[in-house]
């Protein structure tokens, strides 16, 4: 009997992996022997879509969605996001930015075949503004009126250099009025087209939605009618969701052409024949020391925040980043205008830093660490780089305690500034240096480290400055003075500024990064 | 014996002209003692869910709208009004209760669909799974802990339990990683990750189930493909369930084979196979079957890991999300169905007991 239950089970094994082998069709099947497989290409991703409707989307899995489904009135030219471009229109500002004038250029179509009106731009970004979803943030203060059939007037109560910059965002997608009108389009509160949006795409962008599953994948095929200029290689780009441990086997394997979630570490150890695009990603991983003594005496101490970062290792802590990363040299990241050289990045001294915090008697105290542990920024575990920051503090005579939980729960205490120290992380809203003023005294991430503006003026008049200042030469050198002053004075220390590996089969080309939208599908070609 | 539902009585009757009416009179009491049992259970589970969902210590509005988003306070405004969480703690779980008897458990707000919508397309992909898995498992736990019991102490008893305490210590995610490794990635005999191969089209929705949806279509390269991919996700299951099944099997079985009444069996010079089909299985399948019930409620609620490296978006994933970004509906709704499978689950066992061992009748 028993070798009876074992041939049962032996057979069974084998039919179920002959029946599997027979079932599934093998990478060699997807090429054609005449050229480059253009059909369909597959990009595996970490899933974070909540929905594709433009004005209410702002998630990155959700950028790339609705870039390929939506164009927007400005754009970045592949990876090089210092500049904006034309997309359905050009632009002429007043000299004090605080007036806008758009139009568009030639003729574009929606996918149902209309032209594509100063009426539908109106409309989509007050829609994106009156529903109050999650970018509308964005376009806070601005005013927006159409002029005539191809021009738009865009107003702001402030000066604006960044509004070029906000309107490259996918969020700032342009909708066809009437058909989401149609389906419940409103441009406030009571809108009702999220649900058929979510289904439908109503854009003008070069594909258009086939299907869409928040959980599993969505289904993009070519828009026949797009006449804008791009010139899409695949007929459908299929987007699935997928841990990166089975991407990275997935990519390798051939089934997925495209793998956009590996860390450093899947990067370093991917197969020979799989290509990797990597770039510097936007993202600055920092430790804060908050400012305010009621939460923690030592931390508050300016001494003690230059001790600390004299005591860091940073070329160290940038082993944990893997592939593409750098150490941040500022709280703005390269690639970013008035971004600071490598050589003015903050340096490791660990004798001073000991000094240090011996000095202003930080040095023996315990200091809580606290971070999220369910969050990987571009790849790179907060968790084992705090339990380094942990190491290299305890050779300076720093104790600190982590503090670690997930990512929904930390960021409240963050937010409310009551961590002792703090490791997080930034990506910008909009690529435009403007979005790190949000580290100053006073500002939205510098309250969070208790660092309130009467704490140092000097700084917070050049954040005033820098929302303001249009001239760019005149932002440039404003943004480094800034930068350097943060390197000196502020409680924060910008650690790494991790690489994005968008690994790829050698088949496709034309991989680019581009911290917006992360990557461009109808800009992918085919070798 | 199931653990948390009603206790069945054993009952000696003495025969009846009455008996078969006064059994079904009593069955339908007990089942409409046991349905008012279940609501009490089901609106206890949102009350847990609820209360603990809640003090847990964080923001949901900040874990769903990002960090930027989270600092408008007319975003929050607008999220929490939405989502009802403007309204006091009480009004939220008695509006809840009350849109709850119309069947809405609500809108997500990690996917903006109603909690219904999306269990509906949840579960039948861990349904798919965990059925595959439970029979396959059940058949061969039952084949390897027949052996074992009959050859208990000999080195094949000894090798099929090594075997199952291997299947049960092993965690299921390594399993998961290794067979992807293996049947996959190193060999290429298995198909890749999901439900389907990419570009491949869902079948028109009947179960949700795509094996059985593709079947009804009368579309076979559709069921090829979603059987293909349900190889390698029902292996990974079966393994650890079957080494569960395996142990409890055996033992049950070892249990009843030193009974009297299967010796005068034997002394009666009755077959062996009559024996064991006849008067051994019965007598074992009533703790075998309470075993499977709770091992299939198991794999219906703990499939998280093994679906995250197939990309299987079933319930485990769904519940994990929800989870990680407090969306808070989401999983109350996951709550609410685990609750409804293993209660369901437990009276469904209940009553097979009736119609498996004579010596139990329900109601009374």
């Amino acid at each position: 009997m028993f070798r009876r239950s074992l041939a049962v089970f032996s057979a069974l094994a084998v039919a179920a992996f002959t029946f599997a082998g027979c079932a599934q069709p093998t990478p060699e099947e997807t090429t054609t022997p005449e050229g480059p497989n253009t059909e369909q290409i597959v990009i595996d991703t970490t899933f974070d879509i909540a929905t594709i409707d433009p004005g209410r989307e702002y998630e990155p899995t959700g950028q790339i969605v609705v870039k390929a489904l939506y164009d927007t009135l400005l754009s970045f030219a592949d990876d090089d996001t210092t500049k904006v471009v034309p997309d359905l229109a050009g632009y002429v500002a007043n000299d004090d930015l605080t007036e806008y004038t758009f139009s568009l250029v030639g003729e574009r179509l929606f996918s149902d075949g209309t032209p594509l009106t100063a009426d539908d731009v109106v409309f989509s970004l007050n829609r994106m503004i009156g529903m109050k979803g999650n970018p509308s943030f964005l376009l806070d203060g601005v005013t927006i009126e159409k002029v005539d059939d191809q021009t738009i007037k865009m107003t702001t109560e402030e000066p604006s250099p960044a509004l070029p910059a906000v309107l490259a965002t996918p969020s700032a997608g342009i909708l066809n009025s009437k058909v989401v009108k149609e389906n419940g389009g409103t441009t406030d509160e009571t809108d009702g087209a999220e649900k058929y949006l979510n289904a439908n795409s109503a854009g003008s962008g070069p594909y258009v939605l086939e299907s869409l599953d928040v959980a599993s994948s969505a289904v993009l095929v070519k828009n026949e009618k797009y006449n804008g200029p791009q010139d899409p290689t695949y007929d459908k780009v299929i987007l699935r969701n997928v841990e990166p441990a089975t991407q990275k086997m997935n990519v390798e394997r051939g089934d997925a052409q495209i793998a956009m979630g590996l860390s450093g570490d899947q990067v370093a150890a991917l197969d020979k024949t799989v290509n990797v695009a990597s770039t510097p990603s936007a993202t600055v991983v920092f430790l804060f020391l908050n400012q305010n003594p009621e939460i923690n005496e030592w931390t508050a101490k300016p001494e003690c925040v230059a001790a600390v970062k004299k005591a860091l290792d940073y070329d160290s802590l940038l082993e944990l980043a893997g592939l593409g990363a750098s150490q941040a040299t500022g709280v703005i990241p390269s690639g970013f205008l008035g971004a600071l050289p490598k050589e003015e990045a903050l340096k490791f001294d660990l004798a001073a830093g000991t000094k240090g915090a011996e000095d202003c008697g930080m040095a023996g105290q315990t200091i809580k660490l606290g971070f999220p542990n369910d969050i990987d920024p571009a790849g790179t575990s907060l968790t084992t780089v705090a339990q380094r920051v942990q190491q290299q503090l305890a050779t300076a005579g720093i104790v600190v305690e982590l503090a670690p939980a997930p990512f929904a729960t930390e960021i409240d205490a963050y937010r409310d500034g009551k961590a002792h120290m703090g490791l997080w992380y930034w990506n910008p809203d909009y690529m435009d240096p403007a979005n790190y003023l949000a580290f100053g005294p006073g500002q939205k991430v510098g309250l969070r480290a208790g660092w309130t503006a009467e704490m140092n003026a000097p700084i917070g008049e050049k954040v005033a400055a820098g929302y303001t200042t249009g001239d760019l030469d005149a932002r440039k050198t404003l943004f480094e003075e800034w930068g350097r002053a943060m390197n000196a004075e502020s409680p924060f220390i910008p650690l790494i500024q991790p690489g994005s590996n968008v690994a790829h089969q050698a088949s496709v080309t034309n991989v680019y990064y581009n911290p917006t939208w992360l990557i461009n599908v109808a800009g992918l070609g085919a070798a | 014996m199931s653990q948390d539902s009603e206790q069945p009585r054993a009952i000696e009757e003495p025969p009846s002209p009455t008996r078969g009416r006064r059994s079904y009179t009593g069955l339908l009491r007990y089942l409409g003692r046991r349905l008012v049992l279940t609501v009490v259970l089901l609106i206890g589970i949102t009350l847990v869910t609820f209360t603990l969902t809640n003090l847990v210590p964080g923001d949901p509005v900040a874990a769903a709208v990002g960090q930027s988003a989270a600092d408008d306070p007319a975003i929050v405004e607008r999220f929490r009004k939405e989502f009802g969480l403007d309204k006091p703690l009480y009004a939220q779980y008695f509006g809840y209760l009350g849109r709850l008897i119309h069947g809405d458990l609500g809108t997500s707000w990690q996917t903006r669909n109603p909690v219904v919508e999306d269990l509906g397309k949840a579960i039948p992909a861990t349904m798919e799974i965990a059925l595959s898995a439970i029979t396959m498992a059940l058949i061969l736990g039952l084949v390897l802990g027949s052996v074992a019991a009959h050859r208990r102490g000999l080195i094949s008893d000894q090798v099929i339990r090594l075997i199952s305490l291997l299947g049960i210590s092993v965690p299921t995610f390594w399993t998961a990683i290794l067979f992807f490794s293996i049947f996959y990635y190193r060999l290429g005999i298995a198909p890749g990750s999901g439900r389907l191969s990419p570009g491949a089209s869902a079948p028109p929705r009947v179960t949700g189930m795509y094996t059985i949806d593709s079947l009804i279509a009368g579309d076979m390269r559709t069921f090829v493909d979603a059987a293909a991919h349900l190889v390698l996700p029902t292996g990974v299951l079966t393994l650890f369930t079957v080494g569960l099944l395996t142990r409890f099997s055996r033992m049950a079985l070892l249990e009843v084979l030193d009974k009297d009444f299967v010796r005068a069996a034997h002394a009666k010079g009755l077959p062996t196979r009559s024996i064991f089909f006849k008067y051994v299985l019965r007598a074992a399948a009533v703790p075998i079957l309470t075993m499977v019930g709770l091992a299939f409620g198991s794999l219906l609620s703990g499939t998280v890991l093994v679906e995250s490296i197939f990309a299987w978006p079933g319930l485990g994933s769904y519940a994990y999300k929800a989870a990680s970004q407090l969306d808070l509906l989401a999983v109350m709704g996951v709550g609410l169905f685990v609750g409804v499978v293993y209660l369901t689950i437990n009276l469904l066992i209940d009553i097979a007991y009736g119609f498996i061992d004579p010596r139990v009748k329900v109601g009374s």
